[in-house]
């Protein structure tokens, strides 16, 4: 261990950020080879490397701060502001495409008919599943902080019982989007409508998944003791990005579940 | 959120181990299952957490003091090694910073406004 009079962690040389950049070459390049060559040999592979990439970097992550103690507290703040500011960019990712859907709904063009829905399209009852779905993911919110004031007052069961409770309301949200996805009675190739319906929910439903797979992790290591009571900020990182989560659907189903119907 | 309760935390322990002030812990140990710092920190995060238990800040985490600049109450400037720049900002919003050494033994002053400082040795940390 080298000694140093300062509370900052010099890293050491690590793979995983050059794999991770081959990886993104190959999937966007192997998009571009689907596109126009119809194989997907090329995004597979990238994908495979990608996973890999996140696995090894967050686990070395993992042992750098629970097991090696590098996570100081000015550390932590680092580690605070990038995810303040990663989430922050991913809003502005959700802008463009309410950006979208609000310049295409707001001036309904003739080839629509001039109405939002557009001729033609019968958008899904506001009031059915959609808001089954924010109720649950709502619910959600309350699990994780629930989960959260368990850890912070020392209390093993109640925190493991509230984070999976989270994890299966996610799951159950992922689940009643996907029937919704299969039985809606318009696609992603049906104008503008379907269009942004699909990217912006899609994308989101994505985001979903990566939230429920962040706090599957965190339920790992909550089992495996990695948390204290006073340091747990993975655990606040992940509770952060569902909220995040949360409050992008809670925008959808105002704008084009409800508003756009 | 939880690390700057515990950076206030540090804070105030060191504050109050100033004033020799008793003091209960903010929380028990592990009452159901959950690991506390006290008992599960390691490494440099446990040195500086110990360290702040005894009042003490070897990593540089806290604000230095701000001492008067006087002769009698010179800045003090911790020091490794006997020496270290110090970086004057004679007037607040400067823009020029005024660079110069200080070295242990003895008072030296900004060449541009004449504050004191005195270089103190700063505990090494293993």
């Amino acid at each position: 261990m080298a000694h140093h009079s300062h509370p900052y962690h010099m890293v050491d040389p690590s793979p995983w950020p050059l794999t991770g950049a081959i990886a993104a070459l190959l999937m966007t390049s192997g998009l571009a080879v689907w596109f126009h060559f119809h194989s997907t040999s090329l995004m597979l592979l990238g994908t495979i490397l990608l996973t890999l990439t996140v696995i090894q970097w967050w686990r070395d992550i993992v042992r750098e701060g629970t097991f090696q103690g590098h996570h100081t507290p000015p550390v932590q703040k680092g580690l605070r502001y990038g995810m303040i500011l990663f989430i922050t960019s991913e809003v502005l990712f959700f802008l463009g495409f309410f950006w979208a859907f609000y310049h295409s709904s707001l001036a309904p063009t003739p080839e629509l008919g001039g109405n939002w829905p557009p001729a033609g399209i019968t958008p899904l009852d506001p009031f059915e599943v959609p808001l089954l779905n924010t109720a649950v993911l709502l619910a959600s919110g309350v699990t994780v902080t629930w989960a959260h004031h368990a850890i912070m007052e020392g209390k093993r069961k109640q925190a493991i019982h509230a984070l999976a409770l989270t994890i299966l309301l996610g799951a159950y949200f992922t689940f009643l989007q996907a029937m919704e996805y299969n039985e809606a009675p318009f696609t992603i190739a049906d104008g503008v409508y379907g269009c942004t319906f699909f990217v912006a929910t899609g994308f989101h439903g994505l985001h979903v998944l990566i939230g429920s797979t962040f706090l599957a992790i965190c339920l790992a290591r909550q089992i495996s003791h990695h948390f204290t009571s006073e340091h747990h900020f993975g655990f606040e990182a992940a509770a952060w990005y569902w909220h995040f989560v949360d409050v992008v659907w809670l925008f959808l189903y105002i704008s084009i579940y409800w508003w756009g119907s | 959120m939880a690390g700057r309760l515990l950076l206030r935390a540090c804070t105030t322990t060191l504050r109050l181990r100033s004033n020799a002030v008793a003091r209960p812990l903010h929380r028990a140990m592990a009452t159901e299952g959950i690991p506390t710092d006290e008992e599960q920190a390691t490494g440099l995060e446990r040195r500086v957490l110990m360290a702040f238990k005894e009042g003490k800040d070897p990593y540089s985490i806290l604000k230095p003091k701000y001492y008067p600049g006087t002769k009698e109450d010179p800045q003090l400037v911790p020091c490794i090694g006997g020496k270290r720049l110090v970086g004057c900002l004679c007037e607040e919003d400067n823009t020029a910073i005024v660079w110069f050494w200080v070295h242990e033994g003895g008072s030296h002053r900004c060449p541009s406004c004449g504050t004191y400082y005195k270089a103190v040795p700063h505990e090494v940390p293993h």
